[in-house]
């Protein structure tokens, strides 16, 4: 018996993989050359699986002060805020948050994933207990691991469920409901209905936390979010964001209607004992929230180009997991199909994201598709086309599949 | 109330769509590690139960159940509170 004996099942799911073609969880880009283009080999790959929804990773104001900040600060922070204390920057750009948010308290974060782990653990004491969508992300599942809450989940996007856990539990002697949600969520694009999800939580007493990552700079008209598109970001406790999507840098926030969410700093472990983000990263991200509130341009081509892939799609016989959004995911009959399909479009000059369970909601194999305010019409066409490509090859590409199988 | 005899075959049944292959099902069978339901899969098997049973089985519950078994205990212990 070996420590990896139980990694037999996944070794048999990526031996099948590695047969179909490359590790999909495992791409090497040889060159990154702007917000819709990489570079793998001679090849010049269409980038349509990057979460670079507002394509500012190559903005030049970004970049001006994310290089700036190096001069300025150096490389690195070298230790956390709490050991080594926070930077100017680090303090702006909470301040600048909480502004866009309306919200008096913002705290910055390392990382996305981080984010939800430090600020679930640090908001759910022993006595309280969290109710949490089930098709939350693994930073939320795990954020309620670090917890001693009591976790129930309820059916994805369904308050009447909600509603209906929250009365099974009754009274939550000496704690309250946290109730997690997400804005818009990422393997399937839909979208959450946060005006009743609100209305649920606090008529049962709860708080609701909205993890708004995906939708964070790309919904509302100033792009504070879903809440804020529904019109009731005033009645939300707490909104999260990361800065690696829209934000175009890495890093995340929770910001909150409740002043009284600073004093959680002195206990989250995922914030205390780890390293601050970066200058370089502060800086770029703090220019982006600026281009975020002003970028209504930037938001009417992501919606026009969602519309356009739906179509596309759809029209092409494509099973769409929701409606138009900018993560397009195209449901494919299984694993095996959905890898070979992944294989060719990436062959084909096309990278989008291949996702499969257990990291999918309903154990689904999925082509997923993210676009950016940097893809042009004739992009999303090219996308198109590849995918109306794919489907006429469907008979051969299986064919060649069953070769390398059995090979 | 459910006896153990019942809430298993009712578990048996819930877990028929997770379990494609048909694998046979025991009380001692690894909910994870024989029958190779997914991690998200289990829960959406505990939410059914918590439905049809309407108890409230926490997820941190779920973590330390690992056989068929014990989720058929841990569902005749919340029943019978």
């Amino acid at each position: 018996m070996s420590l990896f004996d139980k990694y037999a099942p996944l070794q048999k799911r990526i031996d099948v993989m590695n047969k179909i073609g490359r590790d999909a969880l495992g791409v090497q880009f040889d060159d990154i050359i702007d917000a819709t283009r990489g570079r793998i080999g001679n090849r010049e790959i269409l980038l349509a699986g990057t979460n670079n929804y507002l394509g500012l990773t190559f903005d030049a104001d970004c970049m001006a002060a994310a290089k700036q900040a190096v001069d300025d600060h150096g490389t690195g922070t070298t230790g956390s805020r709490v050991a080594n204390g926070s930077y100017r920057e680090h303090v702006d750009l909470e301040v600048a948050l909480a502004d866009h948010l309306g919200m008096p308290s913002c705290i910055v974060f390392t990382t996305g994933y981080q984010t939800n782990l430090a600020a679930i653990s640090g908001l759910a004491g022993d006595k309280d207990v969290i109710f949490m969508d089930a098709d939350a992300h693994a930073c939320i599942i795990d954020g309620t691991r670090l917890t001693n809450a009591s976790t129930i989940r309820f059916r994805h996007n369904s308050p009447e469920d909600l509603d209906k856990r929250l009365r099974r539990q009754g009274k939550i002697e000496g704690g309250h409901a946290l109730v997690v949600i997400e804005g818009m969520y990422s393997m399937f694009g839909d979208i959450a209905p946060i005006d009743e999800f609100i209305d649920v939580t606090h008529r049962h007493g709860g708080y609701l936390y909205i993890d708004e990552a995906h939708s964070y700079g790309v919904f509302g008209p100033t792009g504070c979010g879903i809440a804020e598109e529904q019109g009731v970001l005033d009645k939300v406790d707490f909104i999260s964001g990361t800065f690696s999507k829209s934000l175009a840098s890495v890093g995340g926030f929770c910001a909150s209607r409740h002043r009284e969410f600073d004093v959680t700093r002195k206990v989250m472990r995922p914030y205390m004992f780890t390293a601050s983000a970066t200058p370089a990263n502060i800086c770029a991200a703090r220019v982006a929230v600026d281009k975020i509130k002003a970028g209504g341009h930037l938001r009417d081509n992501l919606k026009a180009r969602a519309q356009q892939l739906h179509k596309g799609l759809s029209d092409l016989g494509y099973d769409l997991c929701a409606e138009p959004s900018p993560v397009i995911a195209a449901r494919r009959p299984n694993e095996a199909i959905c890898a070979m399909e992944w294989n060719w479009l990436l062959d084909n000059g096309l990278y989008v994201n291949l996702a499969v369970p257990p990291g999918t909601p309903q154990s689904s194999s999925l082509l997923r598709i993210s676009l950016s305010a940097a893809h042009s019409e004739a992009d999303v066409n090219e996308i198109i086309a590849k995918f109306a490509e794919l489907k006429g090859l469907e008979g051969q590409l299986m064919e060649d599949m069953m070769g390398k199988l059995a090979g | 109330m459910a006896s153990n005899n019942d809430i298993y075959s009712k578990v048996c049944e819930l877990l028929k769509p997770y379990n494609p292959e048909s694998r046979p099902i025991s009380r001692q069978s690894g909910i994870v590690s024989d029958l190779e339901v997914d991690s998200v899969a289990v829960f959406d098997l505990v939410m059914g139960l918590e439905d049809h049973y309407d108890v409230s089985i926490p997820m941190e519950m779920v973590t330390d159940i690992k056989t068929v078994g014990e989720l058929v205990n841990a569902i005749q212990q919340l029943t019978s509170e």
